[in-house]
């Protein structure tokens, strides 16, 4: 049943997707709540999953399966993320010409991004609360580290792996030998 | 065919880092100026309706020129072609993380990492509000959403649900406002 259950939660998943990043809040309130991971394991899966080749949905069913039911739950998390590729895509190609200039899925997008936009500021707000806290207070060493992070991306465009490998580097020295 | 099909997208999705874009890349490459087997204009189109349609962009992308290729089985042969790598990759890599989770020197690198998390989050949520904003009640709808989601703690399968509902009442509205201007 474990594995139904990871099939379903990912077939939610990926018919809510629209790209990226409009995962991560469905993706973070599906794993917590069946304790499939912790917010810190979310936080880190999507930076691996920026790390690694393939997208970051496929990346989080391949983690959450492993995690929840081994190699067979990863594929089958994986095969309930692309479902709507073999349903609707698949009937969506069938029916190429009728698609291409559907005015519907336009406006639907219209008002899928800015909730996609809303989301993910939420999920952002508890990242924030996660990441930047030790024992229920701010960890300043965090918060400097992150700031850096944000001016990297922000100001001087690094690409978001070297910004993730710089982190890491720093979080080794900073947390590790300097116990920060 | 299908066996050609499933080797070729196997190596794109191998090279795909953040996103689906360098995968629409290496098809141009390939597909169009190589073997010109569609033009430019067709991978366009395959392209924005895959990133369209709900799941994940280069899965419906690798369907929907598998379908063309050789009908639904060459859409099955690239998309399961697209993930193996990136699968069998992160299989090893949650293994590794899974045994070394509580190891000091990669619990030191992976909080070094979780601190850039939300700034990655971040500024690619800037990218994403340059185009969200078609109207001015879009913005209503990001903070709605926003509180809906951070507060109340809705699934977010219900807000999405929410925002095409929205956006199709909206786009309709404006349509037979500036239809009345018009006349």
């Amino acid at each position: 049943m474990l594995l139904l259950e990871l099939f379903w939660s990912f077939v939610k998943i990926g018919f809510t997707s629209f790209g990226g990043l409009s995962m991560i809040p469905l993706i973070s309130s599906e794993m917590i709540s069946h304790g499939w991971m912790t917010a810190e394991e979310v936080s880190d899966i999507v930076a691996i999953a920026e790390m690694t080749p393939g997208p970051l949905g496929l990346n989080c069913a391949t983690f959450a399966g492993m995690r929840a039911a081994g190699i067979l739950g990863a594929i089958v998390a994986n095969m309930g993320t692309l479902s709507p590729t073999y349903t609707l895509c698949a009937v969506a190609a069938v029916f190429f010409e009728h698609f291409r200039d559907n005015k519907r899925l336009g406006e639907i997008m219209t008002g899928v991004r800015p909730a996609c936009v809303g989301m993910v500021a939420g999920v952002v707000v508890d990242l924030v609360l996660v990441n930047y806290a030790e024992a229920g207070a701010v960890h300043f060493p965090s918060v400097i580290l992150g700031t850096v992070d944000l001016i990297l991306l922000l100001k001087f465009h690094v690409s978001i792996p070297v910004v993730l490998m710089l982190s890491a580097i720093a979080g080794v020295i900073m947390f590790g030998v300097m116990g920060l | 065919m299908l066996a050609k099909l499933y080797i070729q997208f196997l190596k794109f999705g191998a090279f795909t880092f953040g996103g689906g874009w360098s995968i629409v890349a290496q098809m141009k490459e390939i597909y169009v100026n190589r073997d010109k087997v569609i033009t430019d204009e067709e991978l366009l189109d395959i392209t924005s309706i895959g990133r369209s349609l709900p799941g994940t962009m280069i899965g419906n992308i690798a369907m929907f020129f598998g379908h063309r290729m050789a009908g639904f089985w060459g859409g099955i042969a690239c998309m399961i072609g697209m993930i193996t790598v990136p699968m069998i990759i992160l299989i090893m890599i949650t293994s590794f993380y899974t045994a070394f989770q509580n190891n000091l020197w990669v619990a030191s690198a992976m909080r070094g990492v979780r601190t850039a998390v939300a700034p990655v989050i971040l500024s690619a949520l800037m990218g994403m509000v340059k185009s969200a904003f078609k109207f001015p009640p879009c913005y209503v709808i990001a903070v709605a959403m926003f509180g809906l989601y951070f507060f109340l703690r809705m699934s977010p399968v219900w807000l999405v649900v929410i925002g095409a509902v929205l956006g199709l009442i909206m786009c309709e509205w404006y349509e037979r406002r500036n239809q009345d201007v018009t006349a």
